[in-house]
């Protein structure tokens, strides 16, 4: 046969970069090379051979040769995880001996979208976080809770601890996605226990990308975004709207003829209205005066009150006004390369995210850059620096733009006749296009990380890490109001102005020895010990004034009266010392152990320091001999077992122990030093004890893994307020009570499903984590269960009047209760015969045919509030997310979708739509086709009333019909990319080329009736989630 | 490392580093306002007056306000709860402590700070009584995590000792009869005429007879030695421009940027609820229109008032809508505390009166009265500067102890409208269930008369009972 040689460039399907170390072998031989720095190889071969090319992280990938000179190959990556090396605690593991739970995040998430917040990422990607969007107010950070969280009186506020490339933070706001190399998540308390101070709730370690060896890669990341609501709120048109409104507020006028006067008036519905600019609405009677409008797109209908005479009105669709298609734009560059002495990389990128709500929006810059240079043959310096200026517009208030605005009844002038705005009811349920034009938001941050570590080996077994960093946010922001029209006929020119300025600062010195060693053959030892010192420090400075001549100059400088200026300044330093031991023989059995001894300033004068360990086992079971009889499916299965104890005092502020006296208000001018906060010494470290068992199961060849773990963790001396009694005048003293247990479990499963048959590959990642909490303990309170809140509802079980909901040991966190509707009344007689409603409005307790027939649960012919049931739990106890990656040679389509079930959203906009709460809001579509009616008398929709609360309260007092199940599944990404053949672009001197087009936030599949079903609990109006169409480009130089 | 973790704090007092000199005083006593004041806003009202006749529906949603004019409240919707009263207590009660081991410049300023927190704690332990009778009685305050958690209420007649308790203690510590500038501060005429208003109540709530009324009627005309007198025009007391009148004994201050508004924004009427074809005149007195007609002037209230009776106006306005010369009536709002206009907002700042001396007057009627006495010369200087030139119309004539307490019950009703003492004063009277008509069907029901704890309350306390009836 005939020998020749075959050259190639081995690259990276999903970015298109060249790579370096990929294995090239001659299938059955162990004839190979490997690809160099540029990813370039070359073999000789004979001509019937067939290639096998290899790489950690990637799928292997076997390449007939067939007598062709140049192979280029795209290396898929793979999704096999079991010999991918982790980020741990102060080093890096791999998985094969990893005792712990910890999970990484798939960084192909990364590709596509061009997150204005990479936490986003997270969501449906990483088992054990919930994470949920709940705005869709660009660069907002989602909510993440790992695994329940730690906290009794705010179960989503227990954030995980973020360390981005050593640097402890709270958040990932501001990072850019383009420069982020991997995420990964500890769970589990053995994991973190080295983290001891604040890693109760988890820790995510973020590393960003730095600088290989090789030649200059130079890459360009490009993407254009149309954004828009995939769902609107189903509302009346204007004709309906007068219809309904008009006949409501007649049956709230049966019983209090006292509010009938409305009809007249200049509201949404009453007829007091005209032309000129003192009236907000165009609902009017039609006269000889205005009836040229009916030539100028008004409309008209007979009174429903009153068919003798005519309506006239105008239709405005305020959602359309509100919302628009959004574009953003992304751009990054980068260039990183290096020599054997040194590396490089550095990288700038813009994103400008247009909000789907009109004045919204997002834009950052970012600086990145990051260089390692060999000083001596044992030392290695690593410097970086991360810069972002950001800023953002939002509306000044969620609830009334996106409840209140939005559903401006559909009569209200958009325009005056001159074409001047007009301001809807008034600014809380207003014209949006006019209200966010007058007020002025701008808020700006810079953030700055600095940091400098090295890398000492010292002897062959021994090492030192030292590392320093500096981490900085500037925040400026300056609001304005502009003289404006509250309604039609109130003008306010006070023209509040206000400008704030804040300084957070942040130093950490952290140093680690490291001693590696191997005794005997098998004996594989490693220990670390090291120090750590927190300092952080916060300033703020605010001046606000009023009172400017001039709409024009939206500072400070204009204003002629100042109203407030204040500044303060608070530090908190953390010192810790930290250690731990990793043991294994022969990668069968597995032991590490670690532990953490931290000191806080915030913390009581009794109680500073903390210790907190953590130990876990784990056995390969794949390496004992008898697993030679276990089927070949199986190629590997490790068990790991682990327990630590973790602490947390994200709850406490900085000098919360000593007790505190607030200053600078004033009574008649005079200084009021007011006691606001009892001192406890005693307070203490949170200690959470987390127990994980899991294990590790490699099928086919390791092709697909499952990870399984199961966890119970209970906190302890929960830093929780408790509640006092009112007698002592305050409403609670933060204190170390109280326990709560979250235990549940967590699957992820990855696998290359279809491989290398004929190019086409298909991979599957899926996660899924379910948790539940319970509550313990709670301090002593002479009440059942040490009862915190709660209502008193009927037991039908016991027959008795218990108290459930708020905080009871052995209750859960965030039950629902409200009134049950069993149905509507269809007659006046069906009505008269049900129960005494006692919540009915008024001294006259008479209900009607179309009112709410209640559960009467403890059968006392009486309906009160002791009726109330369970109507649901705001947490959801599911969560997870799929994902596919299907790829035939240079094409490859994503479809990521992700889930959460179990919690329930309290509908409180639909409830205040069908119930005119607001007296002047919009109805929906369920009034319109639904509500009861004297010739639509089976419906579960009551009769509709002016304000409900004053008439029949059928939807106020909280009716459970409007307790949504918020189940869903999100389509949350679907990309179709395509990389341009290498033998197209070499020719312009073009590494690599790849194109795609992406759908994001797709669709919510759900029952919900809302916008945006991610969180539980109540909905007064959320910025909706958009749908974005996404068109991008990778360029590789 | 572990000296960097002892820091102390830049921006903040702790507990150790307070309550060192007379400047620490004085900010420690006021801040007995921080918490009064937001009370006095609007709960105040809400205990003192809602559950009257005052008020009624207004032209906006009630929001749960009908619940008190329409006496519905239960322990799930008991009103307001008591907290923020402790709280004040628990500030009054610290500036009891601490003040006496603080050195002063003039002995007389340390007396009369020690004076002011007793008598505030009178106050509001007075509130506390009349609300809810049995209440938990605090006298000490606390300084950290309490031992139990739970207290039982007191019996009320415990509470009334330590309220006059107080005030005797106040009234001898104040060095002199004299008011500070604002006459936002307590002074001991100030709380003589809340000594006068216990004892009133005592004398005729709690048993206390003759010698409580004599009690009374002595702290009422104490009050007179001071410097206080009738406003000539009725409506100025009430305006903005006009605080601490003479007329005013005390009031809790309100101002822009250090407050936020009194009730009257829930009983004024905003621009765009009134139609175009409303009255002129009406229009006129509201003038920039503010704040939300969540409640109103009752039918029942207003008509009470005679034209020539120059409370009225200055009391409220009623609004007519005019159609074809016939005039139907619309709305009905607040005007006794009608702000000001600030670049074009209604702000509802005026101060909040716990006392002036048109009240005094008549409770010294009440307590002549009771003791049988002539009350009439009381009665007829309110009326005269009610009804000025036709003040002869309206001569009080001294009658029948009945028909004297009925009519100095209805005089209080004309002269303090909206002021938050209605309700106490039908309680007093012992005429609740007879003049409010949502109580008419409830005659014998005298447990009504107290609230309700709510829920919320009795769900952080186990041992507080809740009042019987309820």
């Amino acid at each position: 046969q005939d020998q020749l040689t075959v050259k190639g460039t081995v690259t990276v399907q999903e970015s298109g970069n060249t790579l370096p170390g990929v294995n090239v072998v001659v299938k059955g031989t162990t004839q190979g090379t490997s690809t160099g720095a540029n990813g370039h190889y070359e073999i000789m071969v004979s001509e019937n051979d067939t290639l096998v090319f290899s790489a950690v992280g990637f799928a292997t990938q076997e390449v007939a040769v067939a007598g062709r000179s140049a192979i280029d190959i795209a290396m898929v990556a793979s999704v096999a995880e079991l010999d991918e090396m982790v980020v741990i605690g102060y080093g890096e593991q791999s998985r094969k001996t990893l005792t712990t739970s910890v999970a990484k995040m798939d960084t192909s998430v990364l590709n596509n979208v061009p997150f204005a917040n990479v936490s986003s990422a997270l969501q449906g990607s990483v088992s054990g976080l919930r994470v949920q969007t709940t705005t869709g107010q660009p660069g907002a950070s989602p909510q993440v809770v790992l695994r329940g969280g730690t906290s009794i009186s705010n179960p989503d506020g227990a954030t995980p601890l973020y360390i981005v490339d050593g640097v402890k933070k709270s958040n990932l706001n501001d990072i850019s996605s383009n420069n982020i190399e991997s995420i990964q998540v500890l769970k589990d308390a053995a994991s973190t226990a080295i983290y001891g101070a604040r890693a109760s709730n988890g820790v995510i370690i973020v590393e960003t990308k730095s600088g290989q060896r090789g030649t200059t890669q130079i890459n360009y990341r490009s993407s254009i975004q149309m954004s828009q609501l995939g769902d609107f709120y189903d509302l009346g048109t204007a004709r309906e709207y007068i219809k309904f409104a008009r006949m409501g507020m007649a049956a709230t006028g049966e019983k209090h003829p006292e509010f009938l006067g409305r009809l007249d008036m200049a509201n949404g519905f009453g007829t007091g209205n005209d032309l000129t600019k003192n009236t907000a609405f165009t609902t009017q009677y039609l006269t000889p005066d205005n009836e040229h409008k009916l030539n100028e797109g008004w409309q008209s209908m007979p009174d429903p009150l009153d068919p003798s005479q005519t309506i006239i009105f105008k239709s405005t669709d305020w959602q359309d006004k509100l919302f628009r298609t959004a574009m953003t734009t992304n751009h990054y560059l980068s260039a990183s390369g290096g020599s054997e002495v040194a590396t490089y990389r550095v990288g700038a990128g813009y994103l400008s995210n247009e909000g789907a709500a009109i004045q919204t929006g997002y834009r950052r810059l970012n600086f990145d850059a990051s260089g390692s240079v060999k000083v001596r043959e044992n030392i290695d310096v690593n410097a970086n620096v991360n810069f972002s200026n950001s800023s953002d517009e939002q509306v000044f208030n969620i609830n009334q733009i996106f409840q209140r605005s939005l559903a401006l009844p559909s009569t209200a002038k958009f325009r005056y006749e001159d074409g001047t705005l007009a301001p809807g009811q008034n600014r809380s349920i207003g014209n949006p296009v006019y209200h966010l034009n007058r007020s002025v938001s701008e808020n700006n941050l810079n953030r700055l990380t600095l940091g400098l570590n090295a890398h000492w080996q010292i002897a062959d077994n021994l090492s030192f890490e030292p590392s320093a960093s500096l981490y900085t946010v500037q925040g400026i922001d300056n609001e304005f109001q502009k003289s404006y029209f509250f309604s039609a006929n109130q003008f306010i020119d006070s023209r509040d102005a206000s400008g704030s300025h804040s300084l957070f600062w942040q130093r950490e010195l952290d140093g680690v020895f490291t001693y590696d060693n191997t005794f005997g053959q098998d004996h594989n030892f490693s220990a670390k010990a090291g120090f750590s010192y927190f300092d952080r420090k916060n300033y703020s400075l605010f001046a606000a004034g009023r009172g400017a001549a001039t709409d024009n100059i939206p500072t400070l400088n204009a204003s002629s009266e100042e109203t407030a200026v204040s500044s303060s300044t608070s530090h908190q330093v953390i010192a810790g010392y930290f250690g731990r031991i990793s043991y294994d023989y022969n990668q069968k059995y597995l032991l590490s152990a670690s532990g953490r001894y931290d000191g806080a300033s915030n913390l009581g004068g009794n109680n500073k320091w903390g210790f907190f360990p953590g130990v876990s086992v784990g056995w390969n079971v794949h390496e004992e001999k008898f697993w030679s009889s276990i089927p070949d499916v199986a190629s590997s299965f490790k068990l790991r077992g682990s327990y630590g104890v973790t602490g947390n005092i994200s709850g406490l502020s900085d000098f919360h122990a000593q007790g505190q006296y607030s200053v600078g208000s004033e009574y008649n001018g005079q200084p009021m030093v007011t006691s606001t906060r009892l001192p406890n010494q005693d307070l203490k470290w949170e200690r959470s004890r987390t127990v994980d068992v899991g294990f590790d199961l490699g099928l086919f060849n390791d092709q697909v893994t499952v990870l399984f773990d199961y966890y119970r963790r209970v906190t302890d001396d929960l830093l929780q307020s408790l509640e006092l009694p009112q007698y002592t005048g305050f409403t609670s003293i933060l204190t170390n009570l109280g326990s709560l247990e979250n235990k549940g479990v967590e699957f992820e499963i990855q696998g290359d499903v279809i491989q290398n048959r004929s190019g086409f590959n298909w991979s599957l990642g899926a996660n899924a984590s379910y948790n539940q909490n319970k509550i313990l303990e709670l301090p002593e309170n002479d009440n059942e269960n040490n009862r915190i809140g709660g209502i008193l509802v009927y037991d039908r079980s016991s027959g008795e009047y218990v108290y459930k909901g708020g905080l009871q040991e052995g209750g859960r966190l965030g039950d629902l209760f409200a009134y049950q509707q069993l149905g509507i009344y269809a007659t006046d007689e069906e009505a008269a015969n049900g129960p005494t409603d006692e919540l009915v409005a008024g001294s006259d307790k008479t209900k009607f045919a179309g009112d709410v027939r209640w559960l009467d649960k403890d059968d006392n012919g009486t309906i009160d509030s002791r009726d109330r049931v369970y109507a649901g739990n705001i947490l959801p106890n599911w969560t997870g997310g799929f994902s596919n990656t299907f790829s035939y040679k240079n094409l490859s389509l994503i479809v990521r979708t992700d889930f959460a079930l179990g919690h329930t959203i309290y509908n409180e906009s639909l409830a205040r739509f069908n119930g005119q709460f607001q007296g002047d809001i919009n109805i929906s579509k369920e009034v319109v086709n639904q509500s009861w009616l004297s010739d639509r008398r089976q419906t579960d929709v009551p009769r509709y009333y002016w304000a409900d609360q004053l008439a029949q309260n059928n939807l106020f007092r909280g009716n459970t019909r409007y307790y949504e199940k918020g189940d869903y599944l999100a389509l949350r990404e679907i990309t179709l990319s395509y990389t341009l053949p290498t033998r197209w672009v070499k020719t312009l001197g073009i590494r690599n080329v790849r194109a795609y087009a992406t759908g994001n936030n797709l669709h919510y599949f759900t029952n919900y009736k809302g916008l945006l079903p991610e969180e539980g609990g109540q909905d007064s109006g959320r910025y909706p989630n958009p749908q974005s169409f996404i068109f991008g480009i990778n360029v590789g130089l | 490392c572990t000296d960097n973790l002892e820091l102390s704090p830049t921006s903040t007092i702790t507990s150790n580093s307070f309550w060192q000199n007379e400047q620490d005083a004085m900010g420690g006593l006021n801040s007995m306002y921080q918490w009064f004041r937001p009370q006095v806003s609007s709960n105040l009202y809400i205990w003192g007056g809602a559950r009257s006749e005052e008020l009624s529906y207004g032209l906006q949603a009630s929001e749960g306000r009908e619940r008190y004019f329409e006496n519905t409240i239960d322990a799930n919707f008991a009103g307001p709860d008591w907290i923020r009263l402790y709280t004040t207590i628990y500030a009054a009660n610290l500036a009891i402590a601490e003040i006496p081991d603080i050195n002063f410049t003039e002995e007389s300023d340390k007396s009369r700070a020690l004076a002011r927190a007793h008598t505030m704690r009178a106050y509001v332990y007075f509130i506390l009584a009349r609300t809810w009778g049995d209440v938990p009685m605090v006298t000490e305050p606390i300084d950290g995590f309490p031992e139990s958690t739970g207290k039982e209420r007191t019996d009320v007649n415990e509470i009334f000792n330590l309220i006059k308790q107080d005030l005797d203690e106040a009234l001898s510590l104040f060095p002199d009869n004299s008011f500070p500038d604002c006459r936002c501060q307590w002074s001991r005429p100030a709380a003589n005429a809340l000594k006068g208003n216990v004892n009133l109540w005592t004398a005729k709530q709690m048993d206390g007879g003759q010698e409580d009324l004599q009690a009374a009627l002595t702290a009422l005309q104490q009050v007179q030695e001071a410097d206080v007198s009738l406003l000539q025009n009725f409506d100025d007391i009430f305006r903005y421009n006009n605080k601490g009148n003479s007329e005013i004994l005390m009031a809790v201050h309100f101002e822009d940027l250090e407050s936020g508004a009194m009730y009257n924004n829930s009983m004024y009427v905003r621009n765009d609820q009134i139609p175009s074809n409303v009255d002129e005149e009406s229009k006129e007195v509201l003038g920039t229109g503010g704040g939300l007609n969540r409640w109103a002037p009752s039918e029942l209230l207003r008509n009470q008032f005679t034209e020539d009776d120059s409370r009225k106006e200055a009391s409220f306005a009623e609004l007519y809508t005019v159609e074809n010369g016939d005039s139907t009536f619309y709305a009905s709002a607040v005007t006794k505390f009608r702000g000001f206009v600030d670049a074009g907002a209604r702000k509802f700042l005026d101060d909040v009166i716990l006392y002036r001396y048109a009240d005094v007057l008549l409770m010294i009627a009440e307590a002549k009265n009771a003791l049988g006495q002539d009350p009439s010369a009381e009665i007829n200087q309110v009326r005269q500067r009610a009804y000025g030139d036709d003040f002869s119309d309206h001569l009080f004539v001294n009658g029948s102890q009945e028909v004297n307490e009925e009519a100095i019950l209805q005089e209080r009703l004309r002269e303090l409208a909206f002021e938050g003492k209605r309700w106490w004063d039908l309680v007093r009277f012992g005429k609740a269930f007879d003049l409010v008509p949502s109580l008419h069907d409830d005659q014998g029901e005298g447990h009504l008369l107290l609230w309700p704890i709510p829920e919320s309350t009795r769900s952080l306390n186990g041992l507080v009972e809740q009042n019987p009836g309820y």
